[in-house]
């Protein structure tokens, strides 16, 4: 603080930073320079100066001593002491290891158990509609692909009769032709041919006709 | 601003660096909380933990009303200072045995509810970035609003004001300002103290406190 008596003589006034500092000093107790002390006594318009920083500083410390005892009220304080006590106390005491209950693992196994046989059931399910369309899928094809080259083999085995047929009307052609057709009919039946021999007419029953 | 705030107090009066002391000089005799904090220390390295802990209950109830106070500055926050503070006494506690009695307790002990007062604010911060700010409880909104002003409710309205203002004013402080000012302001800790606290000379403390005192009337225009 003996710094700030040279300024004093010069200025004969306090400047700033020793009235703050002579605030602190104070207000906690330590020994103010005694010529400040004694200026601020003989000089109104410092001790105005230092009244008013006292004055600001005075008012925002009580402000927010009393807001945080407004909040920090006896009970809270209790109930803080009881807190810390409990955090202690469970700090005090060892880790426990809480063992898992048998009877739940048990039932956890069986639960697994029991849930391992939907799975099964819906893999075999699975398979099951797998091999089906696969099957399904085969069938149609054999049935889209086979009936057409029978269909073309036919065909090209018929269209010189069929042309034949057309230049001129010839009933013993047509009963050969007729015959060779029903021959063919007798041979082992052929799934594919059921279509053509139900839409063909027999010559049993052209004859007949006659 | 909690890193500036960090960056302030070094970090040897940390529990976990309880062996290494501070280069400033300690004094030399011993107040009752340092000698009651020995004891503790004593107790719980013959493994009489019961018996710690109900001794260290003596601490708590004599040092929680300031460190309440400071954390309530820092914090702005009742639930948030209330487990800080909890927080430190535990802290203190379960690092007992690395307290020195070179040190006075209080010391001690506030360095570690400042460090934990920073840590929370840093996450305060981290925290509103991305979320709305939380409502003041209204059992806590009724005590603040009627504590130490009359029933007069303009005056209350006043009075709540004003307190905005001083709480947003140091919470514009610099950093070291601020540790500084809510140490000594509201703590009532002598420039001495704080040094021994913060590693930072004395003569730096007054300097900072003198400005942070100074920046704060500039900030609420010289007056109340």
């Amino acid at each position: 603080m003996k710094r700030w008596t040279g300024w004093l003589a010069l200025t004969r006034h306090i400047a700033e930073r020793p009235l703050y500092e002579s605030y602190y000093a104070e207000r906690t107790g330590e020994p103010i320079d005694p010529r400040i002390a004694e200026h601020l006594i003989d000089c109104a318009a410092c001790s105005a100066r230092y009244a008013a920083i006292a004055r600001m500083l005075d008012e925002v410390r009580a402000d927010g001593t009393a807001e945080a005892d407004a909040i920090f009220t006896s009970e809270r304080l209790r109930a803080q002491q009881q807190q810390i006590a409990r955090r202690l106390e469970l700090a005090a005491r060892p880790a426990r290891v809480i063992s898992f209950p048998r009877h739940a693992a048990s039932n956890g196994a069986r639960t697994a158990v029991a849930r391992s046989a939907p799975r099964w059931i819906a893999a075999a399910a699975a398979a099951g509609l797998f091999v089906g369309v696969a099957a399904g899928a085969s069938y149609e094809w054999e049935w889209h692909v086979q009936p057409r080259q029978a269909h073309v083999n036919t065909a090209s085995h018929l269209t010189p009769v069929a042309t034949r047929g057309v230049g001129r009307v010839d009933v013993a052609a047509d009963d050969a032709f007729l015959s060779e057709l029903d021959a063919a009919l007798e041979r082992p039946r052929t799934r594919e041919l059921i279509a053509y021999d139900a839409l063909t007419p027999h010559v049993r029953e052209v004859t007949a006709q006659r | 601003m909690s890193g500036d705030l960090r960056s302030a107090i070094p970090s040897e009066l940390e529990p976990q660096a309880g062996t290494s002391l501070p280069r400033r000089a300690p004094s030399t005799t011993l107040d009752d909380d340092s000698r009651l904090a020995v004891e503790i220390r004593g107790l719980v390295e013959r493994g009489e933990h019961d018996e710690a802990r109900e001794r260290f209950g003596d601490l708590v109830v004599r040092h929680q009303r300031r460190a309440g106070r400071i954390a309530y500055q820092y914090l702005r926050d009742a639930a948030e200072a209330d487990e800080a503070v909890q927080d430190a006494f535990v802290k203190v506690f379960t690092h007992i045995g690395t307290y020195r009695e070179a040190w006075p307790f209080e010391v001690w002990f506030t360095r570690i509810l400042i460090n934990g007062c920073l840590d929370r604010r840093k996450s305060q911060a981290r925290r509103d970035r991305w979320m709305v700010a939380g409502e003041i409880s209204p059992a806590d909104e009724a005590r603040l609003s009627t504590s130490g002003v009359p029933s007069d409710p303009e005056r209350r309205l006043l009075s709540r004001e004003r307190r905005a203002r001083v709480a947003e004013a140091v919470d514009k402080l610099d950093g070291r300002q601020r540790t500084i000012f809510v140490l000594c302001h509201y703590g009532n800790f002598t420039p001495r103290e704080v040094s021994a606290m913060t590693g930072l000379n004395e003569s730096t403390v007054r300097v900072h406190l003198f400005r942070a005192a100074r920046k704060l009337r500039s900030l609420l225009g010289g007056k109340l």
